[in-house]
């Protein structure tokens, strides 16, 4: 859907068509609710967060002028949002702690049980780690390696330069391996236990 | 720590081969390197989680609950007529919920239905009062039957039509049945005639009376009159002359050719 189709789609939004705002949610209801995942890791605050979401964007159609593509307008309105519960998160004491309920909507299904903690681990350690850097390298981070959106969408979205973004996500990917190389160094053990029972390496 | 190699040609987007390169000869981004393949294969293994059915569903049901801020103003329009429905006022309601502006906006609307009026200076109602124009009275049928001459005019002009149509006051009465009201008021006539008739004929009776009496006390005095001349010509001619005054003049009597005169005239 090009640009053209996209203000369409918004100006039948506004013009009350159901089907038009159906055809929305359709599109990016599943993306929105899985950046609110990312930001959360509760199934409760991200479908909450999502909801919130898509009330600004509905209360918000007619400022969209389809200058850019509406998913980066839509995350541009979101980000705060966002960013308001990721600080809020923050301030938990678990914030840190990543329980295996939060990881579990993010594995895939693995037949080996032994691999699929060692999957487990390793993502828990990725979000402990994500959680420790700046905010404005992890919700690159986020949106970028664990959404799959492209560095001009983002750029749009930050209202940041594509160079920017490629920066702060390079730092934001060192910063992540390196507390995730740390943390298995500290813990060396356990991973290399689990390492060699699943027999992958790690 | 990196020599920052790895960050300038990521940023350039140059090939992985190149990067490749530079990792083989620089010990620093070779670990560094190392680290990100490491993160980014746990990257690769993470899947997209799901919303479920049932909230895509309501977010899909979104357009029931809310309204966006254009729309807030046409229902806020609305609502201060009193012509808004009961969904659209809950909608407006939720969208003030979570839209500052949009309530900031319906506050200040409804603050200003409540704002007192301003009131003049003492000076301001004495001038509009004097140079307010001299209002000319509106013809009012009341007006017109205060006026004694109005009132007159318009009697007149009922009785006029009245006749022209016919209408006869004792045909009314007769036919509401009032015919005892009209032998009391014949009977009520009668009287009065006689009564007239008996006061004319008792007046006629005092008047001649009293001209009787008025002709016999006219006649005795005439009578008297003509005796007490006679005495006075009969005393004139035996007396004497009389006395003059100091002055010449007679005092009292009358000269004897005079009296002779009057007595002639008499």
């Amino acid at each position: 859907m090009n640009g053209t189709e996209e203000k369409a789609l918004v100006e039948r939004c506004r013009r009350g068509e159901d089907e038009a705002w159906r055809e929305l949610v359709d599109r990016f209801g599943q993306k929105i609710y899985s950046v609110a995942y990312h930001f959360t890791l509760k199934r409760e605050d991200a479908e909450e967060l999502a909801q919130e979401i898509f009330l600004k964007i509905f209360e918000n159609l007619h400022r969209y002028d389809g200058g850019f593509p509406l998913v980066a307008w839509i995350v541009s309105l979101s980000r705060n949002l966002c960013i308001d519960r990721y600080r809020r998160r923050k301030r938990e004491k678990s914030f840190r702690f990543v329980s295996d309920d939060a990881v579990a909507p993010l594995l895939t299904s693995q037949d080996d049980p032994a691999a699929e903690t060692l999957q487990k681990e390793r993502t828990k350690l990725l979000f402990s780690a994500l959680a420790e850097i700046p905010e404005d390298l992890a919700e690159i981070l986020v949106l970028r390696d664990l959404d799959g959106m492209a560095y001009e969408e983002i750029g749009q979205a930050l209202a940041l330069p594509d160079g920017t973004v490629k920066s702060r996500l390079f730092r934001a990917r060192a910063e992540v391996a390196r507390k995730i190389r740390e943390r298995r160094e500290s813990s060396g053990g356990t991973f290399a236990s689990i390492a060699a029972v699943a027999g992958a390496f790690v | 720590m990196s020599c920052g190699e790895l960050e300038r040609l990521f940023v350039a987007g140059a090939p992985e081969e190149e990067a490749r390169a530079h990792r083989a000869g620089c010990p620093s981004c070779a670990a560094l390197g190392n680290d990100l393949d490491s993160a980014a294969r746990i990257f690769s293994t993470l899947r997209t989680p799901e919303a479920s059915r049932f909230f895509i569903a309501s977010l899909q049901a979104i357009p029931s609950r809310t309204v966006d801020c254009e729309a807030a103003d046409l229902l806020a329009a609305a609502e201060l007529e009193g012509e808004i429905s009961a969904a659209d006022g809950e909608r407006l309601a939720f969208h003030r919920s979570r839209c500052e502006a949009c309530a900031e906006a319906a506050g200040v609307l409804a603050d200003a239905r409540g704002l007192a009026a301003p009131a003049p200076a003492p000076w301001v109602l004495g001038r509009l009062a004097a140079s307010r124009p001299e209002k000319k009275p509106r013809a009012s049928i009341w007006r017109l039957v205060a006026n004694p001459k109005g009132a007159i005019a318009l009697a007149y002009a009922a009785a006029v039509v009245v006749m022209l149509t016919g209408f006869n006051p004792a045909d009314l009465a007769r036919k509401a049945g009032v015919a005892r009201l009209e032998e009391t008021a014949k009977m009520s006539a009668e009287t009065a005639g006689r009564s007239l008739g008996d006061r004319i004929g008792a007046f006629e009776e005092d008047a001649v009376r009293r001209l009787a009496v008025w002709k016999g006390h006219v006649t005795g005095y005439g009578r008297a009159a003509i005796s007490r001349a006679i005495q006075l010509v009969m005393k004139t001619e035996s007396q004497p002359p009389p006395s003059r005054g100091k002055n010449g003049e007679e005092k009292g009597y009358l000269r004897k050719e005079e009296t002779r005169t009057e007595v002639w005239r008499a």
